[in-house]
């Protein structure tokens, strides 16, 4: 482990009153890897993911990026420092169209960027190439000058995730992205974060549908009620008795029930 | 009484004129409205806040009138940001008593320092282009009404350029429509809201102007009127709507004149509220007013 990695989290917890939704959550990952986060409903996955982004404060741990400490920062700071994420239910700008979503999301590349004034106030002529190609990797380049709400679920699913891209963030953070698709959509979000790989992003995956993280992800931590149960390899946590207990619950517990 | 039909239109062109005074103040509530689905209780008192300041400039330097309508609005634009960071910055996003409540105390301390400063008592305004009157057939058009609607077309048509053709504008839109995705997009709120405040108090610090250069006098007594107003072509318009801000602003102005010269003064607002009253019964999300899905 020469690196070090590109997503250091240490002891994480947050509580809301009682309710310890992550409770010591240490997660490391590497740059180039996609990595999976798992878990029943509850467990803490979400919260996690809204931490990292700051929605809220974290009750205690530390949230490093690229040894940048994110934990104090508010969101749009985070955002700059590169984390951009995906939204479990859809939340696009629906007014906005297709391009103008990418357009106000949209970040020069470092060493490129524009001063204050060009960028809020000037054309976005400049850019309009390269958010027309991120346009086409994203299936949605026919799409480009309709209103956000006017697109089909899997295709604003789509440009939900066009737009995490379009801040040229160092980690995606993907909350979710297969909720609610058909199994060719699916198929075809794979292939995408595939592609994502290939270019070298990071990614942490957030997801229920495990033909999707068992096929994608290199390593999975498996959170039960905040707390991190397992971690490893797809192959390992599949074996993982923990893991299998915690989303079918043991057999001890279906004697207890009954 | 008997009216003709030149009076008639007449105070329909006047009043669509000088309406176009409430339509800029109704554009201002509603930017910030919009961009924050907040009132600003105080955002006409920044207007006539800012018509002050630039009434003192002229007087204190002896500058050209035309010099009010500059710093006025900027100093508006000031006022605004002020009432922004005091009332609307650090209060909790899902609180909307909170900033209304604190807004209206903004009201009642920019009218306290203006009746401080001035002694309560009404100070003239230059009027704008005295002899300016353009004749049309049996009709007039008033050069300072002209102007006044003139100017607001110009203002309205940057402000609209702005929201739906700059980054910043796309981005407070996206802000109300989203305001924790926005954040979470790497769009800085607290930025583009003052900006909108401070658009705004622009706005209103022009309209502030129009205002009382075409009354002639500036007073601490405008700032109430002119909230009033302000908030019923919001509202009129529907909450949030550029186009219905503006088209209400107009529509009030012209209402108004055709109240004064069927009914008199003392009864001309009292049927501006009737129309009010019958909008929020009839059609209560006004002209254009929609209802949004937003978090």
């Amino acid at each position: 482990m020469g690196l070090a990695p590109m997503l250091r989290i240490t002891g994480l917890a947050k509580y809301f009153g009682g309710v310890r939704a992550v409770d010591g959550l240490d997660i490391q990952i590497d740059k180039g890897e996609i990595f999976g986060l798992i878990g029943p409903n509850g467990s803490g996955k979400s919260t996690t993911v809204n931490l990292i982004c700051g929605v809220f404060p974290q009750t205690s741990g530390t949230i490093e990026l690229d040894n940048v400490d994110l934990g104090k920062m508010a969101p749009h700071q985070r955002i700059e420092s590169g984390v951009s994420r995906t939204f479990q239910n859809i939340r696009l700008f629906g007014e906005l169209t297709v391009w103008q979503n990418l357009w106000v999301a949209w970040r020069d590349a470092p060493g490129h960027e524009t001063n204050w004034l060009v960028n809020w106030f000037g054309s976005p002529a400049d850019r309009q190439h390269e958010i027309q190609k991120l346009l086409e990797f994203s299936g949605l380049g026919d799409h480009s000058d309709k209103p956000a709400n006017s697109l089909s679920f899997g295709e604003q699913r789509q440009l939900e995730l066009a737009r995490a891209m379009a801040s040229k963030p160092k980690l995606i953070l993907l909350d979710e992205p297969a909720a609610g698709m058909n199994s060719e959509e699916v198929a075809d979000l794979k292939e995408r974060i595939l592609t994502m790989k290939e270019l070298g992003m990071t990614v942490l995956l957030v997801e229920h549908v495990m033909d999707l993280v068992m096929s994608v992800t290199d390593r999975i931590t498996v959170l039960n009620f905040g707390k991190p149960i397992a971690e490893g390899t797809p192959v390992e946590i599949q074996n993982n008795e923990a893991v299998q207990e915690a989303y079918f619950g043991s057999a001890k517990n279906v004697e207890a029930g009954a | 009484m008997n009216f003709d039909h030149i009076d008639v239109v007449q105070s329909l062109i006047d009043g669509v004129l000088f309406g176009s005074v409430y339509a800029l103040l109704g554009l201002g509530f509603t930017l910030i409205f919009g961009a924050m689905h907040k009132l600003n209780m105080a955002y006409a008192a920044s207007s006539i806040a800012g018509a002050y300041v630039g009434l003192a400039t002229i007087t204190i330097f002896a500058v050209p009138t035309v010099l009010a309508f500059v710093v006025g609005p900027l100093a508006a634009g000031v006022v605004g940001l002020l009432i922004y960071i005091s009332c609307f910055q650090f209060m909790p996003r899902n609180n909307l008593l909170a900033p209304l409540m604190a807004s209206i105390g903004a009201l009642f301390f920019i009218d306290e320092v203006i009746i401080d400063q001035t002694a309560g008592s009404p100070i003239t305004f230059p009027v704008l282009l005295p002899d300016a009157y353009f004749p049309v057939g049996e009709y007039g058009f008033r050069g300072d009404l002209l102007f006044i609607a003139f100017a607001s077309f110009i203002l309205m048509g940057v402000i609209v350029f702005m929201l739906y053709r700059t980054k910043m504008g796309l981005a407070t839109r996206a802000a109300s429509q989203q305001p924790v995705a926005s954040l979470l997009c790497g769009i800085p709120t607290h930025r583009t809201n003052s900006t909108v405040f401070i658009l705004a108090g622009v706005l209103g610090g022009f309209a502030g102007c129009l205002a009382a250069a075409a009354v002639g006098v500036l007073s601490p007594l405008l700032t109430l009127p002119l909230t009033v107003k302000g908030l019923i072509v919001t509202v009129i318009g529907g909450l949030g709507s550029i186009r219905g801000a503006i088209v209400a602003g107009f529509m009030i102005g012209a209402l108004e004149n055709l109240f004064l010269l069927f009914r008199g003064v003392n009864e001309r607002d009292i049927y501006v509220f009737l129309v009010l009253f019958l909008f929020l019964v009839v059609r209560p999300n006004g002209l254009f007013g929609t209802s949004i899905d937003r978090d």
